[in-house]
């Protein structure tokens, strides 16, 4: 008698499993009350696949229902509380580390203004934990730090700041302003400008007879470089950086400088332009004359070739500081800053590189008061001056990024001290200045960080000589659309 | 006396109720999930097979498969020969400081994965490691452990063994002691050789225990993510970038559709595996 054998009950057992998926499938997605494109029709708040829709504040603001929009018709607007001494308690999220500390240093200060408001201040792990909380609407922050980058695809689920900046948004950094604003709504309380800057060796360039405050252009960097690399054979003067997500992020300080970013207001695609095309070529030029040192940002090769006299020009954010300040303890004091080169005599002197800003959950109990606490830092001499002050985290002040308030940073009237580590510079005013023309910019569409898989792949592949400046811009104009744009 | 019927409901109900609660549930809302575009917001669109058709055509989701299977290729079968080599090492009653050994092979697993990748990435750097520092000291040339695609597949499994082949090791030694030590010295008494010894009692007595390693390690590959995060960002250009990263590429950008049916695709994938291994665990069993 012929049995069936164990292959036989395998397939029988799989072709089972299969078909109880499928029907599974088939039930769940029958029995779904998902819309389709054209449904716009609001949800409960009881759904397991919505978290969008506002709670009853308990606050003396305002009381919105199933927002989904951002217009600023719909209820969506923060409103400031209107007691004189408001009371309560609010919830904020800051990144643990340093800044942190800052930030919780503040809260007396505040305080002394606000003596019944508590602050909850928590260090969090927020790239992990925010986008889950706000889907499920459960222990919602009043108030959170948020790169920039990130604010766009959150903002169905934040506060518009629109009326509540209105008598300090003229004062503003326009670029900061810019990347807040989605659909005519404010969702972010700028916090940091960070202006890009060109750091400069001066020590090992003065040796080399070069003297770098001459450069006014990107050509006159070229040249330098050039002229560096002939008294230094060995070097490879100009910075190319390795990592795909800050390579990507220099090349939008660098579009910054030149008015352009990525994608527009309405977040399409405007990588295909000649701006991009001259940054690429810069970059590609600094490969192929091999004046360049390729190293991921302050990584083993990247400090050593720093130190080492092979790496003298690094255009970066004013956050590259922290480097000669904790890392290049052989080349400390070597070091200065000034305003980036223009892409034409002329032009702007800096771009914006990173910044953060902080955003207001709709669904936090106590946003008008978490509002209170970020006027207050922001807004106050008293707050910012104990942000960016001298403090006991920061002695001489937190100089790795400047106020994007404006009457916050005069250059003439300095926040924090020079700084040491790069001579005894007074870096606030090379900070200011330069931050003074950055170009207004727009906000980063949700996709950005996932661009890097293709538009910050595509730049190493170009300073691995295996793409040109053309073939990255249509290569990564394509797979953006393909990947992230046309799947929004 | 009749029994009392409902005893035995009674008895499973809760074990019924939390495994419908946490197991059962997140499976059919992710099944769900995989047949809309949802983002976390708004109301969810149906798209129906949209992102299945979308993931199975897409090429950077095959490639993250490939380069979960290359890692496979490059880790499983390594550490099943280390794994019991050194449990049985580990095993032998002539060993000296067996205690200190054992405790050696499991530090490995217990310690910080980002303190291991922060050690990992200042061995294996391009120009400054020292890792190209002895090679270099022997007349080679610099390796670009982390930042080809050549290496960095190579060098991240290279932390995977190191990092997990002492808790294989603990699963081995486990299974080694259940088999009877009146089997060895049976064998030793007919002249059987040690490696004699390894090839007809120790390794076909433990089939069970390396058919479960080897599902278990299927599983760890393929939902790899720390690993390739912490030391290279899923790169260079992808090369890293194994399914778990790759899935968790799309929950991060709050692509949640797409994420969910990526799962799913993965699930079904690693059961299939997992499956195949069992099965080939019978044949040699003869059941």
């Amino acid at each position: 008698m012929r049995t069936k054998g164990p292959l036989s009950r395998y397939m029988r057992w799989l072709a089972t499993i299969s078909v109880l998926a499928i029907l599974a499938l088939g039930l769940v997605a029958c029995g779904s009350d998902e819309s389709t494109a054209t449904d716009p029709a609001p949800t409960t708040s009881d759904s397991a696949t919505t978290s969008d829709s506002a709670t009853t504040s308990d606050s003396a603001t305002t009381t919105s229902t199933a927002p989904t929009g951002n217009d600023a018709s719909n209820g969506d607007l923060l409103q400031a509380p209107t007691e004189d001494s408001p009371e309560g308690q609010i919830t904020i999220w800051d990144r643990s580390g340093d800044l942190y500390e800052v930030f919780d240093a503040t809260i007396v200060r505040f305080n002394e203004k606000y003596p019944n408001i508590i602050v909850n201040h928590l260090a969090v792990d927020i790239d992990a934990k925010l986008q889950n909380t706000l889907i499920t609407g459960t222990d919602v922050p009043d108030g959170v730090f948020l790169d920039d980058a990130k604010i766009g695809g959150f903002s169905d689920f934040l506060w518009d700041l629109s009326d509540v900046l209105a008598p300090y948004v003229d004062d503003i950094a326009s670029q900061k302003v810019d990347v807040n604003t989605i659909d005519g709504g404010v969702f972010g309380v700028p916090f940091d400008l960070d202006p890009g800057l060109l750091y400069y060796n001066e020590t090992a360039l003065a040796e080399a007879g070069v003297d770098a405050t001459l450069i006014e252009t990107y050509d006159d960097l070229l040249d330098a470089a050039r002229d560096y690399q002939a008294t230094n054979p060995e070097s490879g003067p100009i910075h190319l950086e390795q990592s795909p997500f800050l390579g990507q992020l220099q090349l939008e300080m660098f579009a910054s400088q030149l008015g352009t970013s990525m994608a527009d207001a309405a977040g399409e695609l405007r990588l295909d332009s000649p701006e991009y095309e001259q940054i690429l070529t810069f970059l590609d030029t600094v490969r192929e004359e091999d004046l360049g040192t390729r190293a991921e940002y302050l990584s083993p090769t990247d400090i050593a070739e720093l130190e080492n006299g092979n790496q003298v020009f690094y255009p970066w954010a004013i956050w590259f500081s922290f480097a000669p300040q904790q890392l290049l303890t052989e080349t400390t004091g070597d070091w200065r800053a000034m305003e980036l080169p223009a892409w034409e005599a002329g032009g702007a002197r800096s771009g914006a590189m990173g910044g953060s800003s902080f955003v207001l959950p709709r669904e936090g109990e106590n946003s008008e008061l978490a509002w209170l606490f970020y006027e207050f830092l922001m807004f106050d001499e008293a707050g910012y001056s104990a942000v960016w002050g001298p403090n006991d985290v920061y002695p001489t002040g937190l100089n790795t990024s400047i106020p994007s308030y404006l009457p916050a940073a005069d250059p003439t009237a300095p926040l924090f001290e020079p700084v040491e580590a790069l001579g005894g510079q007074d870096l606030w005013a090379v900070a200011t200045e330069a931050g003074a023309q950055i170009p207004g910019g727009t906000p980063l569409p949700s996709w950005w960080a996932g661009a890097v898989d293709y538009l910050g792949n595509n730049i190493q592949r170009m300073l691995d000589g295996d793409l040109n400046p053309s073939e990255v811009i249509s290569r990564s104009t394509d797979e953006i659309q393909e990947n992230l744009v046309d799947r929004q | 006396m009749a029994r009392p019927r409902a005893a035995p409901y009674v008895f499973v109900a809760p074990f019924v109720a939390i495994f419908l609660a946490f197991s059962v549930y997140p499976l059919v809302f992710t099944a769900r999930l995989s047949l809309t575009n949802w983002r976390g917001v708004g109301d969810p669109m149906w798209v129906g097979w949209d992102n299945y058709a979308y993931l199975l055509t897409n090429d950077r989701f095959w490639s993250s498969l490939w380069n979960s299977a290359v890692l496979w290729v490059l880790i499983v079968p390594v550490q099943l020969v280390v794994g019991v080599i050194v449990a049985v090492l580990l095993n032998s009653a002539k060993l000296q400081l067996r205690g200190m050994y054992r405790v050696a092979f499991i530090v490995p697993f217990v310690m910080p994965l980002v303190a291991v990748a922060q050690i990992w990435v200042v061995l294996f750097d391009e120009g400054y490691g020292a890792v190209n520092s002895l090679l270099g000291s022997v007349g080679l040339p610099n390796v670009g452990w982390l930042t080809t695609g050549t290496w960095a597949k190579p060098t991240l499994a290279l932390l995977f063994l190191w990092k997990t082949t002492g808790f294989i090791v603990i699963i081995m030694l486990s299974g080694l002691q259940s088999i009877d030590s009146v089997l060895y010295e049976s064998a030793s008494l007919d002249g059987a050789s040690w490696s004699r010894q390894l090839r007809s009692i120790t390794v076909p007595l433990i089939r069970r225990t390396i058919m479960f390693v080897v599902v278990l390690q299927t599983l760890a590959v393929f939902q790899m993510f720390a690993e390739p995060f912490v030391v290279t960002q899923g790169g260079p250009y992808s090369s890293t970038t194994t399914a778990g990263y790759f899935l968790y590429n799309h929950i991060n950008r709050a692509d949640l559709g797409t994420g969910a049916a990526n799962s799913l695709l993965l699930v079904v994938l690693v059961m299939a595996l997992s499956l195949m291994f069992v099965r080939m665990l019978r044949v040699e069993d003869g059941s």
